[in-house]
């Protein structure tokens, strides 16, 4: 998969390989943090210690809302962009996404890759590797995924910046 | 008309300066926290990053201080992009 700027307005995702197109249909579905305690709260993390209580409360009335309105609408911007992927079956597929949505894109994989390092507990060391693992198992294979995901967004960044994009 | 105790320590409160505060957190990405920093506080390339490398070498840096007021909505705009930032009093 190659991600580069287009032009003035967009940016190019091209030869996006069959795998590599499953892990980008399911980043929609990975944001949802119902039932995950543990990842809600680094999504929603307090905003300074309790000894701020009365700013804490007027937090979570006034500011948690607006915060879950930010992470969804985002959401929503990529599962669209995704619907619109251009397929064929078994050939590499193509997909144009706003530079405008570029922010939103970049909210949302940070969304999954939060939530999927909270999931499965994943120490700071262990997400600051960068091997190739000894083995394969589903975790070693969620972390590849979450490393997979902050490549494109390395790529969003740099497309955003107006650099060439690298495969 | 005089202010009250109760008054002036709010007054005091309020308009000492407040540090807003962003922690390190392995997810998000240095090009990411540089290019939000920028976004955020209209800092320069080079600005935002030496913020981002004290966040990533010292576990935190205060990317801003000033009035509680303004300090609260930097505060919110930080979440809105994933990054743990908090509120605290300045010394």
């Amino acid at each position: 998969m190659l991600i580069h700027r287009l032009n003035e307005d967009s940016i190019g995702f091209t030869d996006i390989e069959p795998i590599e197109a499953d892990l980008l249909r399911q980043i929609p579905t990975l944001c949802d943090v119902s039932g995950d305690s543990r990842a809600a709260s680094r999504l929603f993390s307090n905003p300074a210690d309790s000894s701020e209580a009365q700013f804490l409360a007027d937090w979570d009335e006034y500011v948690r809302p607006e915060l879950r309105h930010v992470f969804v609408s985002a959401r929503e911007t990529v599962e669209k962009d995704l619907a619109a992927m251009e397929e064929r079956p078994g050939h590499p597929s193509n997909l144009v996404i706003l530079c405008a949505h570029g922010e939103a894109w970049l909210n949302t994989l940070n969304q999954v890759r939060i939530i999927l390092a909270n999931k499965f507990e994943f120490s700071d060391e262990e997400l600051s590797l960068h091997e190739v693992p000894r083995s394969f198992s589903r975790r070693d294979l969620v972390l590849l995924q979450i490393n997979f995901y902050a490549a494109i967004q390395e790529r969003i960044i740099d497309a955003l910046e107006g650099d060439e994009g690298m495969e | 008309m005089a202010e009250t105790v109760a008054e002036q320590e709010t007054k005091v409160a309020i308009e000492a300066p407040w540090n807003v505060v962003v922690h390190n957190d392995p997810v998000n990405l240095m090009s990411y926290v540089t290019m939000v920093f920028q976004k955020v506080f209209g800092y320069s390339k080079e600005k935002a990053q030496r913020h981002m490398l004290e966040v990533h070498y010292n576990g935190r840096s205060i990317v801003w201080t000033g009035i509680r007021e303004r300090a609260e909505l930097y505060v919110q705009q930080l979440h809105g992009y994933l990054l743990l930032a908090t509120l605290e009093k300045s010394d």
